[in-house]
């Protein structure tokens, strides 16, 4: 299955970032068509029928997620999430920087969508440069009156506000995201109430992901059923899928849900030479690792969760039998256990403890009786706290013991096995 | 500090318009943050009380919110900040040889500032450049495929001045580490020093008996909403308590 350029399409070949090349590609088109003949319950209307879900990660149907604004006269918020740190994941990162004006477009579209007449974007704070990039485009687009006051003449006011982050994963979490943006620390928070209740300054707010609001300008454009008629039976559309890895070409590709794991890693250029398979981790740092007998299963969102796994963000990170895995748990251990916000004790202890545990298995200095704590702290930790970051360390741990016990097991000290696995004993006879 | 008041002087419209984006003020703080860090090189004491004034939070408030931030230096860094991705995808791609190549090169280890106080150097969570690796950012500008020719040649413009990536502004001069002691414990490892970190655990801040108060007097007066989130809650009633201490000690000292 080859790969489909929807939101990539000119990248790379024209310079997007250029008002008037967008312009002239029929950018801002839909927004025009939106704001001066739909109402907004027909963008959302459109949105649900795409069945268009989530890009960010957790795949929530996008309509549905906005049918849960209640029908108030509280000012309500869109909040556009390019917080993007899910370790795998460059899509937003080349969204923000290649087509900022599409970014734009889908805010505006997404702002429509909810009736809000104040959106924000969340720029990862490392993306210095895209939020350069964006700031540029937004001001071009209020310049040519595409956003502020009776756009368009129709009445309808839509100021778009951008934001950047210090460097934080977890303001990648919609409630730490929130939070951030209030001015706080980037600590997520206990839901209920949802954001679609009491989200920004504790009013309504829909929080979407970057790629997942740009694809409503295609949408617009081409129709639901456009969008609807590719994917599967449940994940339809396209999605921007983040390859990186031991393949030969990494890169973005942008292909319809449904393409087979097999398919992805020959679109990125296949295996180095002479290299075999060992694993696939498909959605970004939090996911557990697909393997050899999932290559020829669709990449979509039911398939990679029946596989136990996740979709995720589109992150597709490949591994050859060069992989040291107990080092790639370590480090993705360390990744969480480093952005813990440390709210929830299982999580920042639990986190940090295991990493201590796997930084002496990848010296070499492992206890025989450490694969089963590791095991018990890991499904300990697992949904304990206020987000899903704490729970997201279990998973690639969990599939790579279990996977390659021996690579493990070669780094158990030999003193430990002598000590009949007490690790008190095998301390002290160090 | 005098230096900084003409700062803080001329900053001052730039800060307003910022605030002015957002329905609340404190939405500032991270943008109000990153526009003294990038005058000063780091974010000072002075440029965290400013903030203060200007949101109306106490600069304690103010700090805790910028501690939780790596983007945010406490403490002043070098001309050039080295941050290399240590992420999965570099980190099987070579990144740990790049990173020894750099703490080699340079002599000195994650968090640290060389003794000239051209280079800071760290170790940063992925950077979302997973197809060109090893990733870096050099004052947040993006190198991609680092290899040790590529730093080399890097290293020495830096040195030269005939680097392509403006330096960090330095109003002061560095020290060896720009992490400060609970930051170093957590670099080191030691994340939950817990009580026997404290130098006196049962003194914990001696505000809780009015804190408590002050909130059971805001519950009975139903000045306290379902709604309200129970860390906001904590700011004010906290500000409060603030406030009263410090009539007290103005009344104590006339």
């Amino acid at each position: 299955m080859p790969v489909t350029k929807v939101l990539t399409a000119g990248i790379g070949e024209v310079d997007l970032r250029d008002f008037t090349v967008y312009r002239d590609r029929g950018g801002y088109k839909q927004w025009e068509r939106a704001v001066r003949e739909l109402q907004p319950a027909q963008v959302l209307e459109l949105a649900d029928r795409s069945g268009l879900r989530g890009r960010g990660g957790a795949g929530f149907p996008t309509g549905k997620k906005w049918s849960f604004l209640p029908n108030d006269n509280k000012p309500r918020y869109l909040v556009c999430n390019c917080d993007e740190a899910e370790p795998g994941t460059f899509k937003d990162h080349m969204l923000l920087e290649q087509t900022p004006h599409l970014v734009l477009e889908g805010i505006l579209l997404g702002a429509y969508g909810i009736a809000s007449h104040h959106a924000f974007i969340y720029i990862r704070g490392e993306f210095k440069r895209g939020f350069e990039i964006f700031s540029k485009a937004l001001d071009e687009a209020r310049a040519a009156g595409l956003l502020g006051k009776n756009i368009f003449g129709t009445g309808y006011d839509l100021e778009v506000t951008v934001h950047r982050g210090a460097g934080a994963y977890i303001c990648g979490e919609e409630t730490g995201l929130l939070n951030s943006l209030e001015g706080k620390r980037g600590e997520p928070r206990l839901k209920p109430p949802f954001p679609a209740i009491a989200g920004l300054y504790g009013m309504p707010t829909v929080v979407n992901n970057v790629e997942t609001l740009a694809y409503l300008v295609p949408i617009l454009e081409k129709g639901a059923e456009w969008f609807a008629a590719v994917g599967t039976e449940r994940s339809k559309g396209y999605k921007i899928i983040s390859i990186s890895g031991h393949v030969r070409k990494p890169g973005n590709y942008e292909v319809a849900l449904g393409t087979t794991v097999r398919e992805l890693i020959e679109i990125a250029g296949g295996l180095r030479e002479g290299r075999t398979l060992k694993a696939v981790q498909p959605g970004g740092g939090s996911s557990a690792c697909i393997f050899d007998e999932h290559l020829d299963w669709p990449y979509d969102y039911e398939s990679m969760a029946k596989a136990g796994s996740m979709l995720g963000s589109g992150a597709f990170v490949v591994f050859d039998d060069t992989t040291d895995f107990v080092k790639c748990a370590f480090n993705l251990v360390r990744f969480f256990a480093h952005e813990s916000c440390g709210q929830c004790t299982p999580c920042r202890e639990g986190g940090h403890w295991l990493e201590t545990v796997l930084h002496r298995f990848v010296e070499g200095r492992g206890l025989r009786s450490d694969l089963e704590m590791i095991r018990r702290v890991s499904s300990t930790i697992t949904g304990l706290n206020l987000c899903a970051l704490g729970d997201s360390i279990e998973p690639f741990l969990k599939s790579v013991i279990n996977r390659f016990p021996e690579q493990f097991e070669a780094r158990i000290d030999a003193r430990s096995l002598q000590q009949n696995g007490s690790p008190a004993m095998a301390a002290s006879a160090r | 500090m005098p230096g900084f008041d003409a700062l803080y002087e001329r900053l001052r419209p730039e800060c307003e318009r910022l605030i002015a984006q957002y329905e609340q003020p404190r939405s500032a703080l991270l943008p109000i943050v990153h526009l003294f860090q990038q005058h000063e090189g780091y974010t000072s004491r002075e440029a965290m009380r400013a903030t203060a004034e200007m949101l109306r939070l106490t600069p304690a408030v103010v700090e805790s919110t910028v501690s939780f931030y790596t983007l945010f230096f406490r403490k002043p860094v070098g001309r050039y900040v080295l941050q290399v991705c240590r992420g999965l995808s570099c980190t099987i791609n070579g990144a740990e040889e790049i990173m020894a190549y750099f703490r080699e090169k340079l002599g000195i280890g994650h968090l640290q500032t060389t003794a000239d106080g051209l280079f800071s150097y760290e170790e940063v969570e992925c950077l979302a450049a997973c197809d060109r690796p090893t990733c870096m950012q050099v004052n947040l500008e993006f190198f991609y495929d680092l290899t040790p020719a590529a730093i080399d040649e890097m290293i020495e413009a830096m040195r030269g001045g005939a680097f392509p990536v403006a330096p960090m502004a330095q109003t002061r001069a560095p020290e060896s580490t720009w992490a400060i002691a609970q930051d170093d414990q957590v670099a080191t490892g030691r994340k939950s020093p817990g009580a026997t970190g404290v130098a006196r655990p049962n003194n914990a801040g001696g505000l809780g008996d009015a804190s408590g108060v002050i909130m059971l007097d805001r519950f009975v007066n139903k000045e306290i909403a379902f709604s309200e989130r129970s860390n906001e809650r904590l700011v004010r009633d906290s500000r409060a308590v603030y406030d009263v201490l410090e009539d007290g000690e103005q009344h104590a000292g006339h």
